[in-house]
């Protein structure tokens, strides 16, 4: 299991797209973090709401590790490798269980780059303006903490939807879509269900202020449920399919 | 080798039924026309695909059942199976990786199929030639004693070709074996020591290549200014002629025998000719055969 995690470690580092996305990542962090940090007014700023806003920015990397892990199991049907992969591994619960472990861990790395920069622009930036901080230790763990649980399960999460829709373009979209469409509109529409959704779980483990969100403990358990569920259904489907 | 080995894709039936075995050191061709049932079988016997019914059992076993089978089994299904951004290093170190081959491995069969040189570019580079010889290479990382290729000659160049051949002729003659499939029994004829050959998902012919060779019977043209008494008179013996103008083609006889069944029945011949039929004809009246 060990030797199969290393393999799909070794793939995620030896193609130029997770490095794509991280550049992209960065590149998003980085302008969404000046941006509001420079444009907001000073005295809006001092507030802790908006400085969990400010520094939860990182929170982006939940976007980019959730494609991660969709392109960990999709790029290997799309370009046929993964007749390869289940020929050295026919143990197919192996590779699932690899490709979730490192989509978890992709999704970690791709967390400490986003939160750490915005953490360190966001600060530098607070600093420069002089407004002092007004956020409490408590507050900071949990943004940290549970920004990166939350980016890191995404990566697992990505991958559990790869293993469901094994077409790139059709899963990519589907994440996109869910993100960005039935989960905004939910949580707009109809809070008490849109709470459930997987990227407002996460805003909610981060210890958010935004209103309806769930306390950060369930906002983890619902986002961990919902990994859970991907994963078993990706696997139930991947040791039932064949592979044409 | 496979039992019964039957597949149902919706309403069509791609394996009927389907038994052969594998004799341990020799080239096995396994031949067919596009469609024939070839890639399902072989990937039945991969585990890549789950047979309706039957078994497929590589060395005794199913291929899941085998333990790391990639050190007993090497596989090349299509050309490809690469990641366009990945080097061919890389690809092979990720497979070698999750089998706990070590990293040279990589390199090693790299040499094998003479590709040590375009190791470190992105497969995105390579041409179909190289291409086929990379999907050689994985088969190769585990040193398999059973090497199953899926047409591997689509698409080669005749260098390439060669040198598919002459590789697998080595690879046999270390006493190891080859189960490799193709339409186009021509291009594996100076390869393969035995035939498998099907036909709408079920086994036609089961023999060695020899066999088969023997088996190509050919046809004699005779040209007669009596076509009408001389193809009554092979009827009488029970060989069939098709006639066109002034002359027959009879199957299934020598020209020894059209000439004496001529001279018997008192027919003049002008021109008698055995023509061969070649290997590539067989093929096709015995996959047609099966379909009609």
């Amino acid at each position: 299991m060990i030797t199969q995690l290393n393999a799909e470690l070794l793939k995620v580092r030896s193609t130029r797209t997770t490095l794509g996305l991280v550049v992209g990542m960065i590149g998003l962090t980085l302008l969404i973090v000046l941006l509001s940090g420079l444009l907001t007014h000073a005295d809006a700023l001092a507030s802790t709401k908006n400085q969990l806003n400010l520094f939860s920015i990182g929170g982006i990397a939940l976007i980019f590790s959730g494609l991660a892990g969709v392109l960990l199991i999709t790029s290997e049907y799309r370009y046929g490798t993964i007749r390869a992969t289940f020929l050295f591994t026919p143990r197919r619960w192996c590779v699932l269980w690899a490709k979730l472990t490192a989509g978890l861990l992709t999704g970690l790395v791709f967390g400490v780059a986003a939160v750490g920069l915005a953490f360190g622009i966001g600060s530098l930036i607070l600093s420069a303006r002089g407004i002092p901080s007004a956020l409490n230790g408590g507050q900071i763990t949990l943004l940290v903490v549970g920004g990166l649980t939350g980016i890191a399960l995404r990566g697992a999460f990505g991958a559990g939807l790869g293993a469901i829709i094994r077409n790139q373009v059709a899963a990519v979209i589907c994440l996109l879509a869910w993100d960005f469409v039935i989960n905004a509109l939910l949580f707009g529409l109809v809070p008490s269900v849109g709470r459930f959704m997987p990227t407002t779980a996460a805003d909610a483990l981060m210890g958010l202020k935004t209103p309806h969100l769930l306390p950060p403990a369930a906002g983890g358990a619902v986002l961990v449920g919902w990994t859970a569920t991907l994963a078993l259904a990706g696997l139930a489907l991947t040791l039932r399919r064949d592979v044409a | 080798m496979a039992e019964s080995l039957t597949k149902q894709f919706g309403s069509v039936l791609a394996v009927d039924d389907l038994s052969f075995a594998l004799a341990p050191g020799t080239i096995t061709g396994f031949l067919g026309p596009n469609g024939a049932g070839k890639t399902t079988t072989l990937r039945m016997l991969l585990g890549l695909v789950a047979p309706t019914s039957g078994r497929a059992l590589v060395l005794g076993r199913p291929y899941a059942d085998l333990d790391r089978p990639a050190l007993s089994v090497g596989a090349v299904l299509e050309a490809t199976d690469f990641h366009p951004g990945r080097s061919g290093r890389d690809h092979l170190r990720t497979l070698g990786r999750a089998v706990s081959l070590p990293d040279s491995r990589a390199d090693e069969v790299l040499r094998t199929v003479e590709l040590q040189k375009a190791g470190s570019r992105r497969v995105k580079g390579y041409s179909l030639g190289m291409r086929q010889r990379l999907g050689v290479a994985v088969a190769l990382l585990g040193d398999p004693e059973l090497l199953i290729l899926d047409e591997p000659a689509n698409g080669l160049d005749p260098e390439g070709v060669r040198w598919l051949r002459d590789f697998l002729r080595a690879f046999a003659s270390e006493g190891r074996t080859v189960l490799v499939s193709s339409h186009v029994l021509a291009e594996v004829a100076q390869t393969v020591d035995q035939v498998l050959i099907i036909n709408r998902g079920r086994l036609v012919v089961e023999s060695s290549l020899q066999a088969l060779t023997a088996r190509v019977g050919g046809t004699v043209r005779v040209r007669t200014p009596q076509p009408d008494a001389l193809q009554d008179a092979l009827r009488r013996e029970d060989l069939a002629a098709t006639r066109e103008d002034d002359t027959l083609y009879v199957h299934g006889a020598d020209s020894e025998r059209v000439g004496e069944i001529a001279f018997a029945a008192g027919i003049p011949v002008h021109e008698l000719v055995a023509e061969g039929s070649s290997l590539e004809e067989v093929f096709l009246e015995l996959t047609s055969q099966a379909s009609a």
